[in-house]
């Protein structure tokens, strides 16, 4: 059980970020913003490091204050910048946002002594270092963001799907600030966790994978739970196994489960499963 | 139309047994792995392969050694494997270079290799710059003042005579640790310790032979100065201003200019970084530019840590022949 042992924590980790990223991932498809996580991370780090220059360790409980001041700053950008999405598409913004963060980072970073490895730490994460401390830190804010999502989960979906008729224009900001900044703050625990490649992997995958197999929202996020478990299982084994870098491993099983996902569907078109897979059997 | 609550209910349950078939495997694979026997050697884990070596040269038949990180790799960005996890479990002594150059990568597998001998403060665990004299040391105000990390500039295995003192800390843990074979550990680190001084005299002289003695060179990254005092060149600036930023055209051209007119004649470049824009300054200052390994490991020649010396001098000789003014 040596093994076993050693790899809980890891798993445990993955299985909580599974939980909220295969969530969080079904609005993001939705509403087609797939990068806004890379975006937010990087807002993140820019804060711990405008901390860092006053003098704050990047590690420390008064630099994650700068990290979540930041994302507040992010969250309002992005709800505020989607005004005009009919002629800008939303990914612009998010690509910008990402690249001005980033880069005002490194200026930054070039007035500090110790260079920019540290902001580079915050990218990396580090499963296998995923200490019981950790998890319970993540299960707990997954769990309270997830609460908040449940008790507003009809605005939220009302404007994932693009059903915004009913709602005034600040109302719609108001709750897009709302899911960005819980998205935010997700995104920013994950990321020191596991690294932005694997975050990013959690978040679309699943999703992915579930709108190639269903329809109906409860079943693609019953899918989407599913795939992020079994993928973060099946990656953890083949990690080990194989002794390879473990959060690699685990994004190219997501790739494995995509693949395979497509085989399905090529086998199987759209419709001829029956049910109520006709809505979208799109063989026109 | 919707699905119906039937049709998701049938298909939920259809999606959950595959989960459930692969959770029963994983219980399976887990549990198969047969357990660690306790082996009769002293399992030592470093994080570098500098550290092996010494390691395997202290310790002998008594031990068995093994490095985290490859010579090749940057020992500031490391990624772990399980199998680091298990290596650090079953480890006796853990040996680390410190000064926070594994700050990133190894405190949390520390922690999580359930081994409480090698925890900081265990009797396994080996701070390896314990007693080394620490360069570009400074505290809070050192750092706001300028370029000094707080704990120091930790390539000090650089410098052989720092090898020293890497053995005796080795030697001391394995003392701790193994007390049957102080005998052994004692004769072997004497048997170092000779070794190291006669071929340092022959790599100082071999380093003068090249006028390395006084030579002015630039680096690309703060690896160097402790190989700076132990042969005696002059480091005199940077081609990264800070660790990991890449350096703006005013830093370039001003770099150009000095090593010019402070007649630099070699750029000294990690195997890890980009060697583009360091040969260009190199090639318009008229410095040769030479790729130096940092480590054990890091080109084929050096094999341990004296080879690695060796490995050094033959490069440097090459560069220094090849190319840059005289």
């Amino acid at each position: 059980m040596d093994a076993f042992q050693l790899l809980l924590w890891p798993l445990l980790a993955c299985i909580a970020i599974a939980g909220i990223h295969a969530y969080l991932g079904f609005h993001v498809v939705e509403r087609g913003v797939i990068f806004v996580d890379l975006a937010l991370a990087q807002v993140a780090a820019l804060g711990a490091t405008v901390g860092f220059l006053v003098g704050h360790d990047l590690h420390s409980p008064s630099s994650g204050w700068f990290s979540i001041a930041a994302v507040v700053v992010g969250a309002g950008l992005l709800a505020v910048l989607k005004a005009d999405r009919r002629r800008i598409p939303q990914e612009a913004f998010i690509g910008i946002v990402y690249a001005v963060a980033a880069a005002t980072a490194i200026l930054i970073v070039d007035r500090t002594p110790e260079g920019a490895e540290h902001i580079k730490f915050m990218f990396v994460g580090n499963l296998l270092a995923a200490s019981p401390d950790e998890v319970a830190r993540l299960a707990i804010l997954y769990a309270a963001i997830g609460i908040l999502h449940f008790l507003w989960r009809k605005p939220f979906f009302a404007i994932s799907r693009g059903e915004t008729g009913a709602m005034g224009r600040t109302e719609v900001r108001l709750w897009d600030f709302l899911f960005y900044l819980t998205f935010g703050l997700v995104v920013t625990q994950s990321v020191a966790v596991a690294g932005v490649l694997l975050v990013f992997s959690y978040l679309i995958v699943p999703s992915v994978v579930a709108m190639l197999l269903a329809d109906g929202a409860r079943v693609r996020l019953a899918i989407g739970w599913i795939v992020g478990v079994l993928v973060s299982v099946a990656g953890m084994i083949a990690s080990y196994h194989f002794d390879l870098p473990t959060g690699a491993t685990v994004v190219t099983t997501f790739g494995v489960a995509l693949a395979l996902a497509l085989a399905y569907r090529a086998v199987v078109p759209r419709g001829a499963e029956g049910g109520g897979e006709t809505r979208r059997a799109g063989r026109t | 139309m919707k699905p119906t609550f039937r049709t998701n209910a049938l298909r939920i349950r259809r999606l959950l047994a595959a989960p459930v078939a692969v959770l029963i495997a994983a219980g399976y694979f887990f549990a198969g792995v047969p357990h660690g026997e306790a082996a009769k050697k002293i399992d030592v884990v470093t994080t570098t392969q500098d550290l092996a070596s010494i390691a395997t040269m202290i310790g002998g038949d008594r031990v068995r050694v093994e490095s985290l990180s490859k010579g090749y790799q940057d020992p500031h960005f490391v990624d772990a494997k399980p199998s680091y996890l298990l290596k650090l479990r079953k480890a006796a002594l853990y040996v680390q270079v410190g000064r926070d150059l594994e700050a990133g990568w190894a405190p949390g597998l520390l922690n999580n290799a359930r081994n409480s001998k090698i925890r900081p403060g265990g009797p396994g665990f080996v701070d390896a710059s314990n007693g080394v004299k620490i360069l570009e040391q400074g505290g809070r105000v050192g750092r706001e003042m300028g370029d000094v990390h707080p704990l120091g500039n930790p390539h000090y295995w650089l410098d052989p005579e720092n090898g020293l003192v890497i053995a005796a800390n080795i030697r001391d843990a394995l003392f701790r640790n193994d007390p049957a074979g102080r005998a052994s550990y004692q004769g072997r680190y004497e048997q170092f310790e000779r070794q190291l001084r006669s071929r340092l005299d022959a790599w100082r002289s071999r380093a003068k032979a090249l006028g390395l003695n006084g030579m002015n060179v630039v680096t690309y990254h703060r690896s160097w100065p402790y190989a700076a005092k132990a042969f005696g060149f002059d480091v005199k600036d940077y081609v990264e201003p800070r660790p990991g930023v890449p350096p703006s055209p005013k830093h370039i051209q001003g770099l150009t200019r000095m090593m010019k007119d402070e007649n630099v004649r070699l750029l000294i470049l990690e195997p890890y970084f980009d060697p583009k824009l360091p040969a260009q300054i190199a090639k318009n200052a008229g410095a040769a530019l030479v790729v130096l390994p940092p480590s054990v490991g890091a080109v084929p020649e050096a094999k341990d840590y004296f080879s690695l010396f060796d490995a050094q001098l033959a490069l440097l000789q090459k560069a220094l022949a090849a190319g840059g003014r005289s």
